[in-house]
């Protein structure tokens, strides 16, 4: 079965329209790129996949797993699988990493119907994802994201995806603002995810993440649309012509 | 006295005169002494009203007409309702009020060389004289607090010597029958915690749904030379109570006065605090969070007086206010001229869920002294929807988010608190309370 498919999405965000008919379906197993430059609307396509309040649909259809997208709430959708690496992910004084993710599993199993996990496996499970993605285990009482750096903050995302093992993953410029380092991290949890049951959407706008993650579609989202589809060589083609060389005014987006 | 400001309460006085023969310990001239002088010092000023700086935010106008005559003792309650509030783990004495009165069959109170812990009607016919200097050292600031002496049924006297620490927090039970509608329930307490001991006491105050019942708690505190005292109230009254809680502290040299506070019940709430750092190097810490909504009123007051050198202050207070939720913060800072090197910090956040909610928060600093450290800050603010998608992105549904996220802007203030069980309590209670209000 398909996992996501997208038809004729239009989408205005306070009355402004940003997605003006946009088409995309990815398959299980698949990793898309989406590529654009600034104000395409490659942001908006995230948060209206995954539910944002404001992201107004009014026109077209998201459908996962055979199922009406769009009838589902933000919380729904993560139930049925989809995880959303934030672009800026949130600081929430307060709350420890460790109450978070918590809280985050548990209400997953929730509407999944299964039970709380037990506090012995959700402290295992931690400690080894924190393990397998270099994050320090004293990072994990802190409160959520705050006083993190860039790259802890995307690794904290890194760590989450990994903890909830969703099937599909909606990656928001994940590499922005990143070393060479943290983007190896970022690239080595996102490959991790990667198996012939779960999918992977990559929002990002430069093409040196695709270096270490690898897709199998490259969109370019321009104007609200999406104006070219190819492989991993047209992330290249783009590197090296930019967004003008298919004709699209970078400014004017 | 100003009687445009102040309601009559002559009522009151006649029910006193009627009643008074009945009173605990009515027999003893003295006592009835304090008792008369108390309540004509409440007659000559009257119930504060609504032009009363000190009472702007709160209504009393309810008070002027009816009158919450004297809760009568009733027989043991069962006690599951003290082993559902009781802390886990927590092994020190419990002593058990029900309507006003001490419960001895419910209490549990453990006996300790150079420790008094008793009720306050047994400390008085047991020790008449020692009570009678008590009583003549209050330090009774004000009107409410007079009728609370005049019309008391009772209450705790906690009395430690020199050089002792409790090794387990004193659990104390307020506890609100459905006999108590319509009723007082007064009780008047006093705590002296002498040089270099210590002490912790958690206070649960407790009533029934739909039951209208006015409850009044005075406790005065004494903290001796490097003496500490640490107080954890828990008010989770039912809906129609009117709670009036009054902690008066006199603070000695090196002392240290912990005060933690959460409110989530009632109709009324107060909560007033005011210590007093009479020795250099007195500390005192004030924390707290009210959590209110549908006709929940809850007024924090607070009046932070340093008298000497060198003390230091900390008021740290959270509101949380839904929809028809009302609260108010006012917060004293008196600093004298002879207290240098005072630092004192005051801060007050409040969280509004409703654009139909409501958040006072008014702080006074008066400051004498020419070097000294003084802060306050306050703020109102409402939930970051940022922070509420990022937490639905990641599963939990709206109110989980929200309730999340309520606790976290509350857990700031109970953090440092070292008895893992109270701060767990205060925790969970502030995370489910959004839940409980369906």
């Amino acid at each position: 079965m398909t996992m996501l498919e997208i038809k004729n999405l239009h989408v205005e965000v306070a009355g402004q329209k940003i997605l003006k008919g946009l088409n995309l379906t990815i398959n299980p197993g698949e990793v898309h790129a989406i590529m654009g430059p600034n104000g395409a609307g490659k942001s908006t396509l995230a948060y209206a996949i995954c539910g944002k309040e404001g992201y107004e649909i009014t026109e077209g259809s998201v459908t996962f797993k055979g199922k009406n997208f769009l009838e589902l709430t933000a919380n729904e959708r993560a139930g049925e699988g989809v995880f959303l690496g934030f672009q800026y992910p949130v600081e929430i004084p307060g709350v420890s990493n460790m109450n978070f993710l918590k809280a985050a599993i548990n209400s997953l199993r929730k509407y999944r119907g299964e039970d709380d996990m037990a506090a012995v496996d959700f402290l295992k499970l931690i400690r080894a994802k924190a393990e397998e993605l270099e994050m320090k285990p004293e990072m994990l009482k802190r409160a959520v994201n705050v006083g993190f750096s860039g790259g802890e903050k995307k690794r904290n995302e890194m760590v989450q995806m990994a903890m909830l093992e969703p099937i599909f993953s909606v990656l928001d410029e994940t590499d922005s603002g990143l070393d060479i380092d943290a983007l190896r991290i970022v690239a080595d949890g996102i490959n991790r995810m990667r198996s012939p049951e779960k999918s992977i959407l990559v929002i990002t706008h430069y093409q040196r993440l695709l270096d270490y993650v690898v897709p199998d579609f490259v969109h370019v989202l321009a104007n609200g649309k999406i104006v070219k589809t190819g492989d991993k060589s047209l992330a290249l083609e783009l590197e090296k012509n930019g967004y003008a060389g298919l004709g699209i005014d970078e400014n004017a987006a | 006295m100003t009687e445009k400001n102040h309601f009559d309460g002559r009522n009151y006085a006649n029910y006193f005169n009627a009643h008074r023969h009945i009173l605990p310990n009515a027999e003893l001239a003295w006592l009835n002494d304090v008792r008369a002088k108390a309540i004509s010092s409440f007659i000559e000023v009257g119930l504060p009203g609504p032009k009363v700086e000190e009472w702007k935010y709160t209504n009393l106008n309810l008070l002027k007409t009816t009158i919450y005559e004297t809760s009568e003792k009733i027989a043991t309650e069962n006690t599951d309702i003290i082993q559902k509030y009781a802390l886990e783990g927590v092994l020190g004495s419990k002593v058990v009020f029900v309507d006003g009165y001490f419960n001895s069959e419910l209490s549990d109170v453990q006996k300790q060389q150079g420790v008094v812990l008793t009720s306050l009607n047994e400390f008085i016919s047991a020790n008449p004289e020692h009570a009678e200097q008590v009583f003549q050292e209050s330090k009774n600031q004000d009107s409410l607090g007079e009728l609370n002496t005049a019309l008391m049924t009772g209450g705790f006297v906690l009395i430690i010597d020199e050089n002792i620490k409790l090794a387990e927090p004193i659990q104390i039970f307020h506890i609100a029958s459905e006999k108590s509608q319509a009723k007082s329930l007064r009780l008047k307490n006093f705590i002296n915690i002498k040089s270099t001991s210590s002490a912790q006491i958690i206070e649960y105050f407790i009533s029934p749904d739909n039951i209208d019942c006015w409850r009044q708690n005075v406790t005065e505190v004494i903290v001796g030379e490097k003496a500490k005292l640490e107080i954890y109230q828990f008010q989770q009254e039912g809906n129609e109570t009117i709670h009036m809680n009054q902690t008066l502290a006199d603070v000695k040299e090196s002392g240290n006065f912990k005060h933690y506070s959460l409110n989530i019940g009632g109709k009324i709430s107060r909560t007033e605090i005011k210590p007093t750092i009479n020795g250099l190097y007195g500390n005192v810490d004030l924390r707290g969070a009210f959590l209110g909504r549908n006709g929940n009123s809850h007024d924090v007051f607070t009046h932070m007086k340093h008298m000497k050198p060198e003390g230091d202050s900390n008021q740290s207070y959270r509101g949380v206010l839904d929809k028809g939720g009302k609260s108010a913060f006012q917060g004293k800072v008196y600093v004298a001229k002879d207290a240098q090197l005072t630092n004192a910090n005051q801060s007050n956040k409040n969280l509004l869920l409703d654009r139909g909610a409501e958040a006072n928060s008014k702080p006074e600093l008066l400051i004498y002294a020419d070097d000294v450290k003084c802060s306050h800050g306050t703020t109102v603010g409402e939930l970051d929807n940022e922070a509420i998608f990022y937490l639905k992105s990641r599963g939990l549904d709206q109110k989980a988010a929200k309730a999340l996220l309520v606790e976290a802007f509350v857990a700031e203030v109970f953090e440092d608190i070292k008895l893992q069980s109270v701060k767990s309590r205060y925790l969970e209670l502030a995370g489910s309370w959004l839940e409980s209000g369906d």
